[in-house]
């Protein structure tokens, strides 16, 4: 890891509290993710998959430890900077799809270009585009409930990539689909990635998708336990 | 907005009874409004046209004479300030004096009112009440009294009676007048008090040649007390030319009874109408507040793809904005449309014994409802206003929703 980090991580913890009972998440996740990586995070239930998905991606805020996106320190951004920066430097895809239902395909995948404020012109333009590059752009009128999940999936990718963020964080993107799907889904990312360098961190156990990742960091008990940096195709 | 429509049409039932909840309120306000507003215009026209009219011309030293109003020496020249005023309707001189009309031993304090015949129609129906003999012409010798007048002295028509009158800077002056019409009065005290003679005629009493108590006047254009404003305008027009000591009295210091009204009824439609907007508010809070918790996922999403909070609530505000202005739109359209076919099948009858009195003075006893632009325009911008401020809430606890928690809603 000797390039510039994408993401890094110093001693990030989290721990839930709830009628003071403290649940820790995480204890102690030293970690750097890198540009153009393909990196899943795996891990029994209640490893901390998604907790680490959380924090890196700004949407929850650690309990200590420290974030930096590109050199920037999250801890000190409020909560609208945060914002600003997930629109700008991250893209989601989440396990339910989360498509917004009274949007189209194609407003849904200009949906974060439109938070950005481009203006609609280009934003179709650019939409359209990458659902052609996802094999997508037939349904581009379609609304979410006419569509088949791998489809939605398919577009929550094309809603994530549209605005080429630094990092594109999937939590278990394939758990809803079957195993063809699956593997579709998992293509495309892949061609994402090495076509156009987007970086790609998933939480999963999904053993189709660790197949096919080339850096694969197991959590246990809030801790990474083993990190493999593994050549894949 | 396209997508604030298209959530709208998603969850219609709601959508429905959000905009019922806009749409009632300025529904029943433009109608209570309109209802109001008869009911100004029908008090307001009864005080105008019984004595009053828009305004009078007075003395200043109108105080400390007790019930007599003081003499205009030359209300000639009074006149031709009016005359040479745009907005005047009509106009005419009177001379109301207080005295004692007497037949033998029998004698009844009244109320003699000095009126040019020809040109005292707009503010008293006495003219066309008259149920035995004629009323008054110019240069006539006589008076017009009511029933009950003529009863309390056993008088006919060509019968004789004398008066009395007492007025502080007159003196006391002695006329005796033959009867030469008996109306049917509208109300008992009228009938037994108010003695109609002409100009001339009161002049004389009064031992004052050429003096008036009052030039009583119609602005035109004028239809009830929302014009107050036109009718102060014309009367600023020509006060200040007035000869010195004299005064313009308003319909409000003319008829105090129904400014009273105007101030009590005014705010208290306000009260009702903030009912009906209180009661919408809530409906809007429920409604909205429902579809947010219904939406957690999607708002959470919206946020955790980098929306600011601002723009949440944005989303929610846009939503409550489109149906309240539809809301309000269709409210005030039912509104007016209601009192239209209200007025076309000749608006609204009064019934009861009130239909006999203003049958009497010369008023239609119909109620004709009425809405002007302006409340219409009020009625339905204060719902809409009301609605978005409704809708403040929701669209704050939304745009306070964290992402997380809200995915995890979701999951």
């Amino acid at each position: 890891m000797s390039s510039e980090a994408l993401i890094r991580t110093t001693d990030l913890r989290k721990t839930y509290v709830t009628e003071a009972i403290e649940t820790p998440a995480l204890n102690g996740v030293d970690l750097e993710l890198h540009e153009g990586e393909f990196t899943a995070v795996a891990g029994p239930s209640g490893s901390g998959k998604s907790t680490l998905l959380h924090l890196l991606g700004g949407l929850d805020r650690p309990t200590t430890g420290e974030i930096y996106l590109e050199g920037q320190a999250m801890s000190g951004l409020s909560k609208d900077q945060l914002a600003r920066l997930r629109l700008t430097s991250i893209g989601f895809v989440f396990q339910a799809y989360n498509l917004i239902p009274v949007l189209t395909v194609l407003e849904n995948t200009a949906f974060v270009l439109e938070l950005q404020g481009i203006v609609r012109s280009e934003r179709i333009e650019r939409a359209r585009k990458i659902l052609g590059e996802l094999g997508i752009e037939e349904y581009a009128d379609q609304y979410p409930n006419r569509i088949s999940g791998g489809q939605q999936q398919r577009v929550a990718v094309a809603r994530a990539v549209v605005s080429e963020p630094s990092i594109v964080l999937a939590d278990e993107p394939t758990a809803n689909l079957d195993t063809a799907t699956s593997l579709d889904l998992i293509d495309l990312m892949r061609r994402l990635n090495e076509g156009k360098g987007a970086t790609f961190f998933f939480a999963t156990h999904d053993t189709r998708l660790l197949d096919r990742v080339n850096r694969l960091i197991t959590l246990v008990d809030g801790r990474i336990a083993k990190d493999d940096v593994r050549d894949t195709a | 907005m396209k997508a604030a429509l298209r959530h709208l049409k998603r969850n219609r039932g709601r959508t429905i009874l959000t905009l019922l909840a806009v749409l009632i309120p300025v529904y029943f306000i433009v109608f209570m409004f309109g209802f109001a507003s008869a009911n100004l215009s029908d008090m307001f026209e009864t005080a105008t046209r019984l004595d009053a009219g828009h305004f009078q011309i007075r003395h200043e030293a109108v105080r400390g004479l007790g019930s007599a109003i003081p003499l205009i020496q030359d209300p000639d020249a009074a006149l031709a300030v009016v005359d040479a005023t745009e907005g005047v309707e009509w106009r005419t001189v009177r001379l109301d004096l207080p005295a004692l009309a007497s037949v033998d031993d029998r004698s009844q304090t009244v109320y003699v009112q000095g009126v040019i015949p020809e040109e005292i129609a707009p503010i008293s129906a006495i003219g066309e009440l008259i149920v035995e003999g004629t009323y008054l012409t110019t240069g006539q010798d006589g008076v017009v009294i009511g029933e009950e007048l003529a009863g309390l002295l056993k008088l006919a028509v060509g019968d004789e009676m004398v008066l009395l009158g007492a007025h502080p800077e007159a003196g006391i002056g002695v006329l005796k007048v033959p009867v030469v019409g008996i109306y049917n009065a509208p109300a008992a005290e009228l009938g037994r008090t108010v003695v109609h003679a002409t100009l001339e005629t009161a002049r004389r009493l009064a031992r004052t040649p050429g003096a008036a108590t009052a030039i009583v006047g119609r602005i035109e254009e004028v239809s009830g007390p929302w014009n107050a404003d036109r009718i102060e305008t014309v009367t600023s027009g020509f006060a200040d030319g007035l000869p010195a000591g004299l005064e313009v009295l308003g319909w409000e210091e003319l008829a105090p009874q129904v400014a009273a009204y105007l101030r009590v009824m005014v705010p208290m439609l306000w009260v009702f109408a903030g009912v009906f907007f209180a009661l919408g508010a809530l409906v809007v809070v429920n409604t909205l507040y429902l579809s947010v918790m219904e939406r957690t996922r999607e708002l959470g999403l919206i946020l955790s793809l980098g929306a600011t909070r601002w723009r949440v609530m944005r989303t929610i505000l846009v939503e409550a904005a489109l149906i309240a202005v539809a809301g309000a739109v269709y409210g005030a359209v039912a509104g007016v449309a209601v009192i239209w076919i209200i007025e076309a099948f000749g608006g609204i009858p009064i019934w009861g014994s009130a239909v006999q009195f203003m049958k009497a003075v010369g008023l239609n006893p119909v109620l004709h409802l009425r809405a002007s632009a302006s409340q219409v325009l009020l009625a339905a911008a204060s719902m809409v206003a009301v609605a978005v401020l409704a809708a403040w809430f929701p669209a704050y606890r939304a745009s306070k929703l964290e992402p997380v928690e809200a995915m995890r809603y979701v999951e």
